[in-house]
C-alpha cells in the first residue's frame, strides 16, 4: 500500500522534472543549472560506513571510490571538489531522497536493474562498476579457479540467490562438490575460518573487505578467478533530463580515457603542456569541444583528473591495491586488459 | 537484609564490636550459603563463574589491551581490546561529520543542552517564565554554536551535524518540545467542547497507531515531495517535529492516566471556593497529575533517549551512525566490540543519570504528599 502511493507520489515527481528539463541536444541541463547556481553539488552518502565505497576518515571527512566520482563530477561542473555536498542517506532512503531533489544524483553501490529503470522513474549512467558472486578459498589447497574444488565443500549462506548461483555453475562446470548452508552470515564465517568448508561464496567486494579485515592471515585465503555472476553498479538520476546523463557519463568516461592513456594527477599538466596524442589533446581541453557539448568548461577533465586522478588511481586508492582491501581490477579493469570497463569514443 | 533480620533476631540495640560483626557474618554466611553441601558447591561454583567472567572482562578491557592511536599494528597480536580504535575515532564518535577544525563549537554546543537538561531538572527553575527563558537561551545557543554563520563563524550545515551532540540535541528537543504539546493534547481531551475532544483523541490514537519509523520516514522524505519547496525547512526541524508530535501522543496518555487519579470532588472544591478554572488546574489538579504520572514520564523519556538511535534510518549521522562509521574502515573494522562498549557506556551513563533523577524526584514529591 505504502510502497504503491510512494512510487505515485515519484512519479508526478518526476513528471514536473521532465517537465521543467530541456529537450534540445545543446541545451544546458536543469540540473547542471540548478547546481551551478546552488554552488554546490548534493551527492549521497551512507548512514555511517560501506567498505571501500563510503567511508569516513580519521577527519571526519568522506571517503571511498563513491565519494572520489562525486568528487570528480563536482570538479567537472563546479571546478572544485571540495563544493561537493555529501548528504547521508540509507538504503532506503536513497531513490525517495533522489526524486525529491534532496540529492542530484546517487552514486552508492547501486545495482542497475530493471525495476529501479523504470517504475521507480530513474535513469543510470554507464557502469563503473561490476561486482558479483565470487568464491574465497583457503590458500593452502594451492588452487586459483573453481575447477580446483572438485570433491571440496563449498559453504553459502541459506536462502540467498547466491546459494542458487552457486549451485549453478558448479554444476554447468561439472565440479562434484558438498554444499552447506547457514542460516547467518556469521556463521557461515565462522564454519570457513574453522576449515569446515573448502571454499565460500558471496559479493566479491565484501569477500575481499572480509579477507582484508576480519580474517588473521589474509594471504593465506584466495578469491578464485571465476566470476559466477555480475551486477553492473551505475550511479543513478532522475529521468528526464538527458543532459546530465550525458554529463555524467562523459566523466566516466574522461576517468577511463586519462587511465586509458597515462594520464594521471601527477603527470595531467605535463600532459596537458605537451599533449601525446589527439585524444589527450581533446580530452585535456587543447583542442576545444569537450567543454562546449556539456555547456561546461574546456578544462573540465584536465581540472578533475588533477582532483581526483584518473579511474585507476581512484579504484587503487579505495579498493585495489594502496586501500586495506586489495581488490585485484578483474572484471573492473579496462577492456584492453582483461575487464569490462570501456569509454565511449572521444571524437 | 540478611543481615537486618539477624539483627532482630538478637534484639541488640547496642553497638556492635568488630568481632560480633564478623561473627554476625560468619552466621549469616553459613545460614544462607552453606546451609547445606549442595546449596554449598551450587554457590561456590557460581561464584566461581562470576569471578571467572568479571576476571576475563578485566583481563580483556585492562590486561591484554592496546591503547595508543597509532597503535593499529600492535591490536592485531593483542589478547585484549583495541582501545586504540576509541583514542584514533573518538572524535568521530562524539561529533559525526562535523568539520574537524570547528570541533570545539559542538562540544560547547553539546554542553549548553546538557546543562539546560541539568538546570531544567533543578526545582528551583520551575516556573514557566524561568524554564521558557532556559530553554529558549539554550537550544539558540546551541544553534548558534553548531550552524555559526550568524555568530560570524564558519557555517556548518545541519546535514553535518552528527554523533553525540546530534543524539542530545535530538532528545532534548524532543523532550522540551512534546512534553508541554503532550500536555496540551492530555488537556485537550478533557474539554467540554466536543469538537476539541474528538480531534486531540483522533489525533493521539492516529499517530499511535502509526510506527515510529513510518512518521519520521514521511517526515523526512515524503514531505519534501509534498509540500512547496519555501514550507519545508530543513530536515532535521521537520524530523524533530515529527519526533515530538509522536512523543507527545504517548506522554498525552501518560498526563491522562494523573487526571483520572484526581478525585472529581476536588474540581468541585475548587469551584466551590470561587478559584477560576485555570486556578482550580494550576494550584489543585496539575501538581498531583505530575506526581501520579511521574514513573509513566520517566519511562517514556528513557526509553525516547533510546529511540533516537532509530534516525539512522532516515540519514542523520547520530552517535550510533558514526559509530558504525568509525568501525567502518579497513584499519579498524575488527574492532567493533570495542566501539560499541564505548557507545554503550555514553548511553548507560546518561540513562543512568535520568533514572537516578526519576527516583530524586519521587522522594520529594513523596515528601510533598504528607
Amino acid at each position: 500500500m505504502f510502497g504503491k502511493a510512494m512510487k505515485a507520489i515519484f512519479a508526478s515527481g518526476v513528471m514536473t522534472v521532465a517537465g521543467a528539463a530541456g529537450t534540445t541536444a545543446l541545451a544546458e541541463s536543469a540540473t547542471v543549472k540548478t547546481i551551478k547556481e546552488r554552488g554546490t553539488l548534493m551527492c549521497s552518502g551512507h548512514n555511517g560506513s560501506y567498505f571501500g565505497f563510503v567511508e569516513v576518515n580519521d577527519k571526519n571527512e568522506w571517503k571511498g571510490l563513491d565519494i572520489d566520482l562525486c568528487r570528480a563530477l563536482t570538479t567537472a561542473i563546479l571546478g572544485d571538489p571540495s563544493k561537493a555536498q555529501i548528504v547521508p542517506l540509507s538504503w532506503a532512503q536513497r531513490f525517495p531522497s533522489l526524486q525529491s531533489g534532496d540529492v542530484d544524483i546517487v552514486i552508492k553501490a547501486t545495482g542497475w536493474t530493471m525495476g529501479r529503470d523504470t517504475e521507480l522513474g530513474l535513469q543510470f549512467s554507464l557502469p563503473y562498476f561490476f561486482g558479483g558472486t565470487q568464491l574465497m578459498a583457503h590458500g593452502d589447497l594451492g588452487i586459483s579457479d573453481a575447477t580446483g574444488l572438485a570433491g571440496g565443500t563449498v559453504c553459502v549462506e541459506a536462502g540467498t540467490t547466491i546459494e542458487r548461483i552457486v549451485a549453478d555453475y558448479l554444476k554447468t562446470i561439472s565440479v562434484e562438490h558438498t554444499m552447506v548452508s547457514y542460516e547467518k552470515a556469521a556463521e557461515l564465517r565462522s564454519a570457513y575460518l574453522a576449515n569446515r568448508c573448502d571454499a565460500f561464496a558471496g559479493w566479491g567486494p565484501n569477500l575481499a573487505v572480509l579477507r582484508a579485515t576480519e580474517i588473521e592471515n589474509p594471504d593465506a585465503h584466495t578469491i578464485l578467478n571465476d566470476q559466477l555472476s555480475s551486477e553492473p553498479i551505475a550511479a543513478a538520476m532522475r529521468q528526464g533530463d538527458e543532459s546530465f546523463v550525458d554529463t555524467v557519463n562523459w566523466m566516466l568516461a574522461a576517468l577511463l580515457l586519462a587511465e586509458e592513456h597515462g594520464v594521471t594527477q601527477a603527470n595531467v599538466e605535463e600532459m596537458a603542456a605537451n599533449p601525446p596524442n589527439p585524444t589527450v589533446a581533446r580530452l585535456l581541453g587543447n583542442t576545444p569541444g569537450i567543454g562546449e557539448r556539456l555547456s561546461l568548461r574546456d578544462t573540465w577533465a584536465r581540472e578533475m583528473i588533477g582532483a581526483v586522478g584518473n579511474f585507476a588511481e581512484i579504484y587503487d586508492r579505495n579498493l585495489g591495491a594502496n586501500s586495506p582491501y586489495k581488490l585485484d581490477r578483474g572484471l573492473n579493469n579496462l577492456w584492453s586488459h582483461g575487464g569490462v570497463l570501456y569509454s565511449p569514443i572521444l571524437d | 537484609m540478611a543481615v537486618s533480620e539477624f539483627a532482630n533476631g538478637t534484639g541488640s540495640g547496642a553497638a556492635l564490636t568488630r568481632k560480633t560483626w564478623i561473627s554476625r557474618v560468619g552466621i549469616t554466611l553459613r545460614k544462607r550459603v552453606f546451609a547445606s553441601p549442595d546449596m554449598a558447591g551450587l554457590n561456590i561454583a557460581l561464584l566461581l563463574v562470576l569471578l571467572w567472567i568479571v576476571w576475563k572482562m578485566i583481563d580483556w578491557a585492562f590486561v591484554g589491551a592496546v591503547w595508543g592511536a597509532d597503535q593499529a599494528a600492535e591490536c592485531k597480536n593483542a589478547t585484549g581490546a583495541c582501545w586504540s580504535v576509541i583514542a584514533a575515532r573518538h572524535r568521530l564518535i562524539l561529533f559525526g561529520l562535523y568539520p574537524y577544525e570547528e570541533h570545539w563549537r559542538s562540544t560547547l554546543a553539546c554542553g549548553a543542552i546538557i546543562a539546560t537538561v541539568a538546570l531544567s531538572c533543578l526545582p528551583a527553575m520551575w516556573s514557566g517564565k524561568r524554564l521558557a527563558a532556559l530553554w529558549v537561551s539554550g537550544f539558540a545557543a546551541y544553534f548558534l554554536l553548531m550552524e555559526g554563520s550568524l555568530l560570524g563563524l564558519t557555517q556548518v550545515t545541519t546535514d553535518q551535524w552528527g554523533g553525540l551532540s546530534l543524539t542530545l540535541f535530538l532528545f532534548a528537543s524532543v523532550v522540551l518540545l512534546g512534553m508541554p504539546m503532550g500536555l496540551g493534547l492530555a488537556l485537550a481531551r478533557r474539554s467540554d467542547l466536543p469538537v476539541v475532544r474528538g480531534a486531540a483523541s483522533l489525533l493521539v490514537d492516529f499517530i499511535r497507531s502509526l510506527p515510529l519509523l513510518t512518521t519520521l520516514f514521511t517526515a523526512a522524505v515524503v514531505v519534501p515531495i509534498l509540500l512547496p519547496s519555501w514550507l519545508q525547512g530543513d530536515k532535521i526541524w521537520r524530523v524533530i517535529i515529527a519526533f515530538a508530535l509522536f512523543f507527545a501522543c504517548y506522554q498525552a496518555e501518560v498526563f491522562r492516566g494523573g487526571f483520572q487519579a484526581i478525585p472529581k470532588g476536588q474540581f468541585e472544591a475548587g469551584k466551590a471556593l470561587g478559584l477560576s478554572r485555570l486556578q482550580v488546574l494550576g494550584r489543585i489538579v496539575l501538581p498531583q497529575v505530575f506526581r501520579h504520572s511521574l514513573p509513566g514520564t520517566i519511562n517514556m523519556v528513557v526509553v525516547t533517549f533510546k529511540e533516537t538511535a532509530i534516525v539512522i534510518i532516515i540519514g542523520f549521522f547520530d552517535i550510533l551512525a558514526s559509530a558504525n562509521a568509525a568501525f567502518g574502515t579497513g584499519e579498524w573494522a575488527p574492532y567493533y566490540m570495542e566501539v560499541y562498549a564505548f557507545v554503550g557506556l555514553i548511553y548507560w551513563s546518561f540513562i543512568f543519570s535520568l533514572g537516578q533523577y526519576g527516583e530524586y524526584l519521587k522522594r520529594r514529591m513523596a515528601v510533598a504528599k504528607h
